[in-house]
């Protein structure tokens, strides 16, 4: 809650402070302020809090280590986009004033109690995005992106919201908890609440970006600046996970048998369908949105088992997933490669050996080969789905296969010998957020596993 | 744990340090990681298990850290760091020497190597297991023949394929058992059908790393347009990975499936032997000619070792390190003919024993060796093989021996079109040094293995009596 509101603070400050059009100031004052924010829910629970009658957010231990993943992972993308959003001196303050309130939204969404602040932070989290998305007024795809993010994202929030008062009409309680006791106890409207439940599934996959809700991701995050590309593929990404896993294997474990078939039928299509539509890309952003597709489908795993360790294994997946993607995403800015194509990498990893080597463990971790973070992040999901889903945990190694074919090609692109390109120099930001990727990558598993 | 650090500690260094170094560090780091290993082994005794590193706390997922050898492994070991000497030694005049990139690679390529065979802990085995892929890949792409993409993708995919499903197998044995150490897994009690698929997870990754007979596709081409130290790596070590892997994991964890899978396995391994001599005995690429006849060899082992017994297996462990010696040779001649003519057509060279007499007589003693004559370390090795499979079954034996007279067809042939005959070169510069050193040093190894290689028998006896063991009692119970 502290944290919520010193976010919100440094927001509305930073937004201020825009008027005087000094980036570095603006840099400044959002990372103090998330350094604070990121203390102080490290330390939630040691000291008292004046909030601590407020009911309505509840962080418990896996929502405080998920939130400080969604403060780190913004710190990372306020960082690298330093250089992106100075170039615009006039608007550096509100660039970082949306991402910190959409940041906001997001711990709400990791933190929410009942169905209303769920809404309320679903909203939070997705209103600045849609104005980010759009924020290069005179591009064009950008502009397409926008629109299309806004009006299927509409959509989606109007479904829910539908979902959202069926489930109300049918158990009588917006508090999470209490619908959970209805539902054990038996004694609802059975239709409404399996019809809303659907609605909300529907709903939550489109927010994660899963099959087959996906058709919006490859154009929104190849329209959207690179840092708003990032923030969505592991903020916006993170919360809605957790908030999904909050809802079906909390509130809905009871009926999981209703709901298992179509998930089970969403995460083999996201498991496919996201590395089969990479495979013919040729501009970089669009290649990621679509293997982050596939990469949701393994995260949505976690949903299907009942293993108390299945959050833990979500989260390393997702730091391994957010930090290899902000290292890519930073790196195709760190190159300056402004036309988004896939050929700019050409051996620019073999002329500089530091993007050589952030190229190879980012890619590797995607693709899942250890002992990278990623590796024990899909190894620990498949193990805790392993013995009832077995097919699934089949068609899971089938699709990575796949990737680890998409990722060696970029790979083999980056240290190619042969390219007439200069060697590249990156800014000192890039440095610091590549290095601490890289420490991400390579040993943030020890973190869960030990 | 040093085994282990030393070629990380090395890699690391050559990468930092100026090229001109790197042959340098090269040769301190390969010698260094040999005196190592012959310190753990006169430390060692056959008996015992040795464990480097083991932690009794139990983390996540049931992972454990857990790292030692027993006589086996450490022969394993040996073998690695002796190898690794001798190919620094081989490339020690090339352009490849002085360069910081391949140094590194070929250390981290040991750090995997020994981490395989070190590993007492499932995961820890994959982990090493996928790590020495991308030492390997990066080295072929690197410094291969250009335009290899297609032929490294293909190996890559392939080899990427078998670990995938040597995951699952893991995955499914782990959650059966209480974690994932090497002694938990052995505990695991599977039915017999579940046995049959684990296996077949964990032979799906060795047949395609050995390879077995379908699925070898990948092997010529790769062999063919990689560098020398990649040929060699892939050969006399990367493969030994799987040949280990069935000795160590696939056999005496899966135990109970090995009555159902045991012919299968045989016949992929007979066909090899014959299937892999006869392509080799029609090639015109030297070194197409050697991969082929790398699969007629290793068919031979890995039918051996599915018979599951101490005699079959002493035989076995002689050949791979017999196997790895011999490639090492083969492929540097290849090698020295590629560089010198500039051709790897047998149709193209010829009288080259006349110009470099040296060269003539070191590929001959090599090529004997591969033949297997006795006093060489193949005669043994094969001599046991064989009688086993004979033991086995007579048409399995009968097709197994076809690889002695296959092989001499096929080895004197391309020594006779290469070194003999009217000459079609004018001039080939005769051995260096280095080159002379390697022939001699694994000549003089080859044949110190063949006259003693009760020694070896004797020494991983032991070893072989425990990872054998839970079938003999078996039977005995059946009895």
């Amino acid at each position: 809650m502290d944290a919520l509101i010193v976010i919100f603070l440094t927001g509305l400050i930073g937004l201020f402070i825009g008027m005087l059009k000094k980036p570095h100031l603006n840099l400044g004052v959002t990372l103090l302020g998330l350094i604070i924010a990121f203390f102080l829910q490290l330390y939630h629970g040691y000291y008292t809090s004046p909030f601590i009658n407020y009911q309505v957010l509840e962080f418990e231990v896996s929502g405080l280590y998920f939130s400080l993943l969604a403060i780190g992972f913004s710190i990372l993308i306020v960082l690298g986009g330093y250089r992106y959003f100075k170039r615009d001196a006039n608007h550096t303050g509100d660039y970082y004033g949306l991402l910190l309130f959409s940041l906001c939204g997001a711990i709400i969404l990791i933190g929410f109690t009942d169905l209303f602040m769920f809404f309320l932070g679903l909203e939070i989290l997705s209103i600045p995005i849609y104005v980010m998305v759009g924020i290069k007024k005179q591009d064009v795809l950008s502009a397409e992106a926008s629109i299309k993010y806004f009006f299927t994202g509409a959509f989606a929030t109007a479904i829910l919201l539908f979902g959202i008062a069926l489930l109300y009409g049918a158990t009588g309680s917006f508090n999470l908890n209490e619908i959970r006791t209805v539902i054990q106890s038996g004694e609802y409207q059975s239709s409404y609440l399996l019809i809303g439940i659907l609605f909300i599934l529907g709903a939550f996959l489109f927010k994660v970006g899963a099959v087959p809700f996906h058709f919006w991701g490859p154009d929104v995050y190849q329209g959207s600046p690179e840092i708003v590309t990032a923030f969505m593929a592991t903020v916006v990404k993170l919360s809605a996970l957790f908030a999904f896993y909050r809802f079906f294997n909390g509130t809905f474990q009871e009926l999981a048998n209703f709901w298992t078939g179509a998930l089970y039928f969403a995460i083999a299509l996201s498991l496919l369908i996201g590395y089969i539509g990479a495979l013919k890309q040729s501009k970089f952003k669009r290649l990621l949105a679509y293997s982050s597709i596939s990469n949701t489908g393994y995260a949505l795993f976690v949903l299907l088992s009942t293993s108390n360790s299945s959050l833990g294994s979500l989260w390393i997946f997702l730091v391994g997933y957010g930090c290899a993607t902000i290292a890519l995403l930073t790196l195709s800015m760190a190159i300056q490669n402004d036309n988004d194509e896939i050929s700019a990498f050409k051996g620019v990893g073999f002329k500089n050996p530091f993007i050589g080597f952030i190229l190879i463990i980012s890619l590797l971790s995607l693709a899942g080969i250890p002992p990278l973070t990623g590796f024990f992040g899909k190894f620990s999901l498949l193990m805790n789905a392993y013995p009832q889903h077995l097919y699934l945990v089949i068609l899971a190694l089938i699709s990575s296969l796949v990737g680890a074919f998409l990722y060696l090609r970029l790979i083999v692109l980056g240290l190619s010998k042969e390219s007439e390109s200069e060697r590249v120099t990156i800014g000192l930001w890039h440095y610091i957020v590549l290095g601490i990727c890289a420490a991400g990558i390579l040993g943030a598993w020890l973190i869960v596993t030990i | 744990m040093e085994l282990l650090i030393i070629p990380l500690v090395f890699g690391v260094i050559s990468l930092i340090l100026p090229a001109n170094w790197s042959k340098l560090i090269g040769g301190v780091g390969a010698i260094v990681s040999l005196v190592t290993a012959c310190i753990h082994l006169i430390r060692f005794d056959p008996l015992s298990q040795i464990v480097l590193a083991s932690s009794s706390h139990k983390m996540a997922f049931g992972l454990t850290f857990n790292i030692g050898y027993d006589a086996f492994g450490l022969v394993m070991v040996l073998l690695t760091n002796a190898i690794i000497p001798i190919i620094f030694l081989s490339n020690w005049n090339r352009d490849l020497a002085n360069n910081k990139l391949f140094t590194a690679l070929v250390f981290f390529m040991q750090l995997g190597l020994l981490g395989v065979f070190t590993a007492q802990d499932g995961i820890i085995f994959y982990i090493f297991w996928e790590f020495t892929l991308l030492p390997i890949f990066l080295l072929l792409y690197w410094f291969g023949a250009k335009e290899n993409n297609k032929v490294l993708f293909k190996f890559f995919i392939y080899t990427l394929v078998g670990s995938l499903a040597m995951l699952l197998s893991l995955i499914a044995l782990g959650s059966a058992a209480e974690s994932f150490a090497y002694a938990d897994l052995k505990n695991v009690q599977l039915t017999q059908e579940v046995a049959c698929w684990i296996m077949s997870g964990f032979l799906l990754a060795f047949a395609i790393k050995i390879p077995l007979f379908p699925f070898h596709t990948w092997q010529p081409a790769t062999y063919t347009s990689s560098p020398m130290a990649g040929t060699m790596l892939l050969s006399a070590l990367m493969l030994k990975m799987a040949l280990f892997g069935m000795m160590k994991w696939m056999l005496p964890l899966t135990y109970e499936g090995i009555s159902t899978m045991k012919w299968p396995i045989i016949i992929l391994g007979a066909i090899g032997i014959v299937y892999g001599a006869i392509i080799a005995i029609k090639q015109n690429d030297i070194k197409t000619l050697f991969a082929f006849a790398s699969i007629s060899h290793l068919g031979l082992i890995a039918a051996g070792i599915m018979l599951f017994n101490i005699a079959a297996w002493s035989g076995a462990v002689i050949q791979i390190i017999n196997h790895s010696l011999i490639s090492i040779g083969l492929f540097l001649a290849a090698d020295i003919l590629e560089k010198r003519t500039g051709t790897r057509q047998l149709s193209e060279l010829g009288g080259i024993a006349k110009l470099a007499p040296r060269f003539g007589f070191w590929f001959a003693v090599t090529v004997f060796a591969a033949l297997s004559i006795p006093f060489s370390a193949g005669f043994i090795g094969e001599f046991i093989l064989i009688k086993e499979l004979f033991d086995f079954h007579i048409i399995i034996g009968i097709t197994a021996a076809t690889s002695l007279i296959l092989g001499a067809v096929y080895m004197l042939r391309s020594y006779q079109l290469s070194m003999f005959g009217a000459p079609k070169i004018s001039a080939f510069e005769d051995l260096s040094w280095n080159e002379m050193a390697v022939f001699l040093i694994l000549s003089l190894l080859i044949l110190a293995i063949g006259l003693c290689s009760s020694c070896i028998i004797e020494f991983t006896e032991p070893a072989f009596r425990s990872l054998t063991e839970t079938l003999s009692s078996n039977q005995q119970i059946i009895e």
